[in-house]
């Protein structure tokens, strides 16, 4: 039976209980829902919530390197720490802070298989004290562009017809659903999908306890079925990045593909940008209802 | 009696002052007052379609009048207490007060509250998408 390529990334919940006291080690919670955290965490976790302390208030964008060095000293995080990501949503928060702290450099990141679910069914303790941290020097890279595909790139890469993964459901992939109702501002403008992404969604890739999948499972789904290769550049994307930062870690480090990056602008920019183009439909090739090589208009 | 708006006023009031933590922490115990559902509402989900289907959160919604009094039952999962407290808030705001003055919650509450910074951008939307959505259904309330 294959294994993980990178099995050391991930701990199990035991791992993590025989390490709490361990000063190497810190156990980062990222969740949807923040009170999540508020009302009981993993004794001595740090939270460090995806959209307050991880995306920059101005810009549309992750926060400078400066303000990533003092999120962490602040959460008592130094450049050799061992930090352990988990959360809930089958940890889907968990692996966007692991993909954000790896664009930073950090170098020993791991994710707890199962996330809060998986502690939840084991028994183990949840605490509500608050943790404070002493606070830790910390120095980060140059953000790596290695995982991290911007619009300008994710165009060209479409165009080459080069291995897209789309997370989302199938509705919101087919074009069906845009946004929510109530939800004026949130989604976008246009619904849809990249051309020639595949659909594959996030929940493919775990169990119902929220670990992830067998590496045989997931061989199976990507390479067998869907004829993915590993060394070909891959770009996974969704919403807003979250559910593919998931399926980033997946393919990277259970799997072992060698080339894949996030494309966190995903639908909410794509949905909304001019004259790129649209597929509709089931279909990866869809519908092409914009090209981007449409003849320029005159003013 | 206080009025809806009068009785939410206290409540935003509450939070207001708070630091970020504590704000979270008060709506963990909101949420853990939010009464779980009589036998009665257990039977009626099973067959009515009481869902917000457009809150990504398990959240189920009665929006009842009896006699002109207005009563929000409500059922929201256990993983989103954050949904949960601020749907209690609702309840205690609106519970036994006139259907009409539901109209009167204004949409700015969670300005008010301070979420925003708490919550960030998207998440606070759902929030709103709930007044909406409580608002929407004490315009046309269902007997109770």
């Amino acid at each position: 039976m294959p294994d993980y390529i990178h099995p050391e990334v991930l701990v199990s919940t035991e791992w993590v209980a025989e390490h709490l006291s361990d000063p190497q080690v810190r156990i980062v919670e990222s969740d949807e829902d923040r009170a999540l955290y508020t009302q009981g965490h993993i004794p001595g976790a740090v939270e460090i919530d995806w959209a307050v302390d991880l995306q920059c208030p101005i810009v549309r964008d992750y926060i400078d390197r400066a303000a990533f060095e003092k999120l962490c000293a602040e959460r008592g995080i130094s450049n050799d720490t061992t930090v352990v990501f988990y959360g809930d949503k089958n940890n889907w928060w968990a692996c966007y802070a692991f993909w954000v702290f790896k664009l930073y450099g950090h170098k020993d990141c791991r994710v707890m298989d199962g996330g809060r679910k998986r502690w939840e069914l084991d028994g183990r303790a949840w605490s509500n004290e608050r943790v404070s941290s002493p606070l830790a020097h910390y120095t980060a890279q140059e953000q790596d562009g290695s995982i991290r595909a911007l619009r300008d790139e994710v165009l060209k890469h479409t165009k080459a017809g080069k291995q897209l993964l789309d997370v989302r459901s199938p509705e919101e992939y087919r074009g069906e659903r845009m946004h929510m109702p109530d939800y004026p501002n949130e989604g976008a403008i246009r619904g849809g999908h990249i051309p020639g992404a595949q659909n594959v969604p996030w929940p493919m890739n775990c169990n119902d306890d929220g670990t992830f999948k067998s590496a045989k499972d997931l061989e199976k789904l990507y390479i067998k079925e869907l004829k993915m290769k590993r060394r070909s550049p891959t770009i996974a994307y969704c919403r807003i990045g979250e559910r593919s930062s998931l399926t980033w870690f997946v393919l990277t480090y259970l799997l072992g593909f060698g080339n894949v990056k996030n494309y966190d602008g995903s639908w909410l920019e794509w949905g909304n940008a001019v004259r790129v183009p649209i597929a509709k439909g089931a279909e990866p090739g869809g519908v092409v209802v914009a090209v981007a090589s449409a003849p320029a208009m005159h003013a | 009696m206080a009025s809806v708006r009068e009785r939410l006023d206290e409540l935003v009031g509450e939070f207001a002052d708070l630091d970020a933590r504590e704000k979270l922490e008060l709506l963990v115990d909101f949420a853990h007052g939010l009464p779980a559902l009589s036998a009665e509402y257990v039977a009626r989900k099973a067959v009515e379609d009481r869902r917000v289907h457009e809150c990504q959160t398990s959240v189920f919604l009665w929006t009842e009048s009896a006699g002109g009094s207005a009563r929000l039952v409500a059922e929201v999962a256990p993983e989103a207490p954050t949904v949960k407290g601020f749907v209690a808030i609702l309840a205690d705001a609106i519970n036994g007060r006139p259907v009409a003055d539901v109209a009167t919650i204004s949409d700015d509450i969670l300005d008010r509250m301070g979420l925003a910074d708490v919550l960030g951008i998207l998440r606070t939307r759902g929030l709103r998408a709930i007044v909406a959505r409580v608002k929407r259904g004490f315009a046309e309330p269902t007997a109770g």
